[in-house]
């Protein structure tokens, strides 16, 4: 059974429902992202496990036990902000021991549960320094450390790494990552940011207008989105239209050129119907490639120097799609308004739904 | 010296002429008791004056106790509007005006009459009872300074997060105002706490009122009876203020986690 289980989730605020039927069923240990834009209802669905806001209707189970109609206080789950909320008038120490001392837990315990955790986040000389005193990313590892202190069954992450310069955010959510699998604690986090949630996550779900569009883990969010939205919220994607020429063999034909797709046999589509066909950047290639790639002529529109790679612009026809090559130091970039070759393997290619 | 520096100079010059001269001028005249020479004997006799001692010690120790009600008031109050009633916070700050507008004489005539020896709660029948109707009375009388106060620290903190992130810990609501709302509103508070005092020690109507020894009373019967020692008084009292804003300036300076960020 499920560690922590969200059962049909819904949240009103006044007339505007923010979440919708929420399900999500995690196992213990497991670290799952809520990705999604602004307002799509992640951060409520977290608030409503932790306590601070209550659900319209559903049902919030830990480890077996209801705890739906707790008190935040009563739920035993360690909450990160975003904003570190450290306690400013108590040093590091002070910040840590705060849970533990509520808890009344023996003055010795709490001593060296202090000391663990300093050690834990690496920040073992720091404990008596006070919150002002910390860098934006020290303060946020103290902020972990305190959730992390009182031993919680649940550790939920409010975007944690949002107020972190871009490398100090890549360590950071590298060392949660660490941590969360030292100690094994099932874990939520939020964000906005699909690297984030990609690069660390045993799970992701995709939220969208207050439901999990998709549950999966990276590899199947990125690779195999189920919706249109899941495929354009998660990395970038070429999207264009094609028609079903002959669905039996999944043919399809895209300006002129017809290309059997395999995997769209099986997808029941019948001939003449217009299919949404997805195709990531760094599925496409520049040049010609053997079969069963298929090439397309193409016009460069514009080239990006974005370091490893090279992103093109390219015209095929009607549709302009984005291209992803490694930079060689010993290759020249594409020139714009240069003609070339552009080659696909057509099993790279989604069908949006 | 730029045309700017000048006249700032001269701004301050006047400020202090106008605040001091008078307070320099009452200091002297309390020196000249003795006929011919500069003396203490005025503030020597107001301090061996026992009636002194009664009032001043009874005043501070009514200002001690109604810092302690409005804090106890205020505190929360101030705190579950920021937190949860925001929408209410005009009308709140309206009420906590009210003391401003209505005069303390309606406030101690409907004292007299609602817990009058008759009345179903008759506090004026003792002294301690008249006692804990004049806190009350002070408390009110410090109202709006005393929110404005703890409402202005309480917005220079992340109330909201600060509170939920205490919560999530398992803190209860007395921990959190008593651990971490309290420590990080200390200054606000100390500003409150001198301003009451201000006023309770300097409060007439109420105390007059209710017939109780206080030391508002006690400096305006010196006023009309002594010509010296009433001087001597107002400079004690202003000492005593300025001790206050003293003792404020120093516990700041104490307080570590208010230095400035990085």
């Amino acid at each position: 059974m499920a560690f922590l289980q969200l059962k049909s989730l819904i949240k009103s605020f006044g007339p505007v429902r923010v979440v919708q039927e929420f399900n999500l069923d995690v196992a213990r240990g497991e670290f799952v992202s809520l990705l999604g834009p602004s307002g799509c209802g992640k951060t409520t669905v977290l608030r409503m496990v932790a306590g601070f806001e209550s659900p319209t209707s559903g049902q919030i189970i830990i480890d077996g036990a209801d705890v739906t109609g707790l008190r935040p206080s009563q739920r035993n789950v360690g909450l990160v902000f975003q904003s570190y909320a450290l306690f400013p008038n108590l040093t590091v120490a002070g910040n840590i021991a705060f849970g533990l001392k509520v808890a009344r837990k023996p003055s010795d315990e709490i001593a060296t549960r202090v000391k663990d955790m300093l050690k834990l986040i690496g920040l073992p000389d720091l404990g008596e320094r006070y919150p002002f005193e910390l860098s934006g990313g020290q303060q946020q590892r103290v902020a972990l450390a305190r959730a992390l202190a009182v031993r919680p069954r649940v550790l939920l992450l409010d975007e944690p790494l949002s107020a972190l310069d871009a490398k100090i955010r890549v360590s950071l959510r590298d060392q949660i990552r660490d941590i969360q699998r030292e100690l094994g604690i099932t874990t939520i986090f939020v964000t906005h940011d699909q690297e984030e949630a990609l690069s660390i996550s045993d799970r992701v779900v995709v939220m969208n207008k207050g439901r999990a569009d998709q549950i999966g883990t990276p590899h199947e969010i990125y690779n195999k989105p189920k919706t249109e939205f899941v495929a354009n919220f998660v990395g970038t994607l070429n999207a264009f239209t094609a028609v079903v020429t002959h669905a039996a063999k999944g043919t399809i034909k895209v300006n002129d050129t017809a290309i059997t797709v395999p995997h769209l046999r099986e997808m029941q589509l019948t001939n003449g119907a217009q299919v949404k066909l997805g195709l990531r950047p760094e599925a496409l290639h520049v040049g010609k490639q053997p079969a069963p790639a298929t090439n397309l002529p193409a016009t460069v529109e514009d080239v990006h120097f974005l370091g490893s790679v090279i992103r093109l612009r390219v015209r095929l026809g009607d549709e302009v799609m984005s291209i992803d090559t490694f930079n060689r130091s010993t290759e020249k970039p594409p020139v714009i308004g240069g003609k070339t070759t552009i080659s696909l393997n057509p099993t790279d290619l989604i069908l949006i739904q | 010296m730029k045309q700017g520096t000048f006249w700032s100079w001269v701004v301050f010059i006047a400020g202090a002429i106008y605040f001091f001269l008078p307070l320099i001028a009452t200091f002297e005249f309390s020196m000249r008791a003795r006929r011919g020479v500069y003396s203490f004997d005025a503030y020597r006799s107001v301090l061996a004056d026992p009636q002194f001692r009664d009032t001043l010690s009874y005043s501070v120790v009514l200002a001690l106790l109604t810092i302690v009600l409005g804090l106890a008031i205020v505190t929360p109050t101030a705190f579950w509007v920021r937190l949860k009633l925001p929408r209410l916070r005009p009308y709140i700050e309206f009420i906590t005006l009210l003391p401003l507008v209505i005069p303390p004489i309606v406030i101690v005539f409907g004292y007299i009459r609602l817990y009058n020896t008759a009345s179903y709660l008759p506090l004026t029948g003792s002294l301690r009872g008249t006692d804990f109707l004049l806190m009350c009375g002070y408390a009110t009388l410090s109202l709006p300074y005393m929110y404005r106060a703890v409402d202005t620290g309480l917005r220079s903190i992340d109330l909201v997060t600060m509170t939920e992130a205490a919560q999530s810990l398992g803190a209860s609501w007395t921990t959190i105002i008593l651990r971490l709302v309290l420590p990080n509103v200390l200054v606000a508070i100390l500003s409150g706490a001198f301003l009451t005092f201000a006023i309770v020690i300097g409060e007439y109507v109420l105390a007059a009122l209710l017939n109780r020894p206080a030391f508002g009373p006690y400096m305006v019967w010196m006023g009309g009876n002594r010509a010296y020692e009433p001087a001597a008084l107002a400079v004690i009292a202003f000492a005593i203020t300025w001790a206050c804003m003293g003792l404020i300036q120093l516990l700041t300076r104490f307080q570590k986690h208010t230095s400035k960020k990085r």
